[in-house]
């Protein structure tokens, strides 16, 4: 099976003749071409030959394109800031949304008028032209509570909930008027899926009422807007005890990643047995075993993943979160390596 | 008036009626550390024991934290003159090369929330200055916040500089963050990891009385 046809066969709930594997490989693949940080976060080329060059190297299952969360709200006029070795964030010192009245301020706005937006779009085409009906290309957009959460701060944003909570509604809305158009034209320029972080979707966060109440509709309407353009919807959400259900209601993913087990399960066993007959489950891997801890310890989690959720198919082994954009990619050879072996379907063997 | 509304008010995050209350039952001659134990920190420990148990999440706990300030800010001046003492210092940062804060600031509002005092030196702080302000401040906790698993190494060194500078008999260091593990705090030497600001305040208190009571013997 090449990569295309084993994801197919995840993604529909059969075995296929082994275990997919995504180590979500991002600002990691710099390194694979000596591109420094902040050029491969603005470089549409250089992104996308490092991502090329991962796949080529590492015999990926599929190409998640993450960027950084601060992609979508540069495009509000949030000045950012590009560390040297690490992932770019909002300058916390000047804030779009200083006070609650300015949450007015933020209007749906043209996706064209993003520049990193466009430069997402741009990689994403880029890695069609020789990845397309062969390697899926999922991309990865920050949702529009978490859009907005960059332009304000979160710590204010949440107390924001509270006092102003009509005002923080208009806001979501109006970003993921925007979100809907880029999302739309990511998946005309070769996108097969859209993933959606929905970080507040979970008990690290928030309330499950509360998410609905915020941010549950636009996540529905965001969602028809892939189907249509054609693609299919998944999630990613590394908070702990996420919300599958009420997520599963509004979005409909074919997919979710995740790091840690829903809150209405014990383990990802439980999960399983739970959700893996209606969603693809992704994950769970957590990126600090690829820093710290022993090989054979890194090993043992690999394992026990497989073990898990990889019988009758609906399951790829990845990290619940980003690969460690600094850190030694041999973990990550291993957990591939693993998949190879270890997570050959028994049909296949 | 009954101390406990004050406490049902600050567990709902109603920080202009916390205000009042304190205000109110300083008028009518409570003493000021009534009003802390049964009426503010009272209302934090709800909010602690509710928010580990996953009835409440962090958008509850930062109102109900804003709460205690303000109902705080009236009591202050006689809690000062009253002499009435915190029940420990602890000195709290996000490590080196890291900037996220509200993990960090969650534990400072719980902390105050047990009656700890709380030297918040910011985010990206350098071991150095973890360990300067601790002997300036003669605090008993270091507590170290990372987001990061880029930034966690910085945790170790922490450590490192408190054993440098001789004060790892006196200073207990905690560890938290997103991708901080138990293990991983005993890897680097650190005393306590938690998972989560409500066990991180309880674990600060604990450590706080039991300095105090060897303190005594």
């Amino acid at each position: 099976m090449n990569a295309r046809e084993r994801m197919t066969a995840a993604l529909e709930h059969r075995e296929a003749d082994r275990v997919p594997v995504y180590p979500i490989l991002a600002g990691a693949t710099r390194r694979l071409i000596g591109a420094d940080y902040r050029t491969w976060a603005t470089d549409a080329k250089t992104c996308a030959d490092a991502y090329l060059k991962a796949v080529e190297r590492y015999d990926l299952d599929c190409v998640l394109t993450l960027i950084d969360l601060s992609v979508e709200c540069e495009a509000w006029g949030q000045k950012l800031v590009f560390p040297e070795n690490e992932a770019a964030h909002p300058d916390y010192s000047a804030p779009v949304i200083r006070e609650p009245e300015d949450y007015d301020r933020i209007e749906q706005i043209d996706y064209r008028t993003g520049k990193r937006m466009m430069m997402h779009v741009e990689v994403v085409r880029m890695l069609a032209k020789t990845l397309k009906g062969k390697v899926p290309i999922i991309s990865f957009v920050f949702g529009p509570l978490g859009t907005l959460s960059m332009l304000r701060n979160q710590q204010d944003m949440y107390m924001d909930l509270y006092d102003e909570p009509e005002a923080v509604k208009r806001a979501v809305k109006n970003v993921a008027g925007t979100l809907a158009q880029y999302a739309g034209a990511l998946c005309d320029a070769g996108a097969d899926a859209i993933m959606w972080d929905t970080l507040f979707a979970s008990g690290s966060i928030m309330s499950k009422p509360m998410w609905q109440a915020f941010e549950s509709d636009a996540m529905r309407m965001l969602a028809q807007t892939v189907r249509e353009h054609g693609c299919m919807n998944m999630i990613h959400n590394c908070g702990q005890n996420i919300y599958f259900d009420v997520q599963i209601d509004a979005i409909a993913p074919s997919a979710i990643s995740f790091l840690y087990p829903p809150d209405d399960c014990a383990d990802f066993a439980a999960c399983k047995q739970k959700y893996g007959d209606r969603v693809t489950l992704i994950g769970c891997l957590p990126p600090t075993g690829a820093v710290y801890g022993t090989d054979r310890e890194w090993d043992k989690l690999c394992r026990e993943q497989i073990d898990a959720m990889a019988a009758g198919g609906g399951f790829v082994l990845a990290t619940g979160c980003e690969y460690p954009a600094n850190a030694d990619l041999k973990r990550a050879e291993r957990m591939i390596e693993l998949a190879k072996t270890y997570g050959v379907y028994q049909t296949h063997a | 008036m009954e101390l406990k509304e004050i406490s049902l008010q600050l567990e709902a995050g109603r920080a202009k009626e916390v205000k009042a209350l304190v205000q109110q039952a300083i008028d009518e001659g409570f003493p000021a550390d009534r009003i802390l134990n049964e009426g503010l920190l009272a209302g934090m420990n709800a909010i602690g024991v509710r928010f580990r148990n996953n009835e409440v999440f962090v958008p509850e706990v930062l109102i109900a934290a804003r709460a205690m300030k303000m109902g705080a800010n009236v009591l202050k001046p006689l809690l000062t003159e009253s002499g009435v003492q915190a029940a420990g210092r602890v000195c709290i940062g996000t490590v080196m090369g890291d900037l996220h804060d509200i993990g960090k600031n969650l534990v400072a509002m719980m902390m105050e929330g047990k009656g700890l005092e709380v030297i918040d030196i910011g985010t990206d702080v350098p071991p150095e200055q973890f360990i300067e302000t601790a002997i300036e401040e003669d605090c008993q906790i270091i507590c170290c916040s990372a987001l990061l698993t880029t930034t966690m190494n910085v945790m170790g060194d922490v450590v490192r500089a408190a054993e440098n500078a001789g004060i790892r008999d006196r200073v207990k260091i905690m560890v938290g963050g997103a991708p901080v593990t138990a293990a991983f705090a005993a890897q680097i030497g650190a005393d306590a990891y938690t998972p989560d600001a409500a066990s991180a305040a309880e674990q600060a208190a604990a450590f706080c009385r039991e300095m105090k009571e060897k303190q005594a013997v």
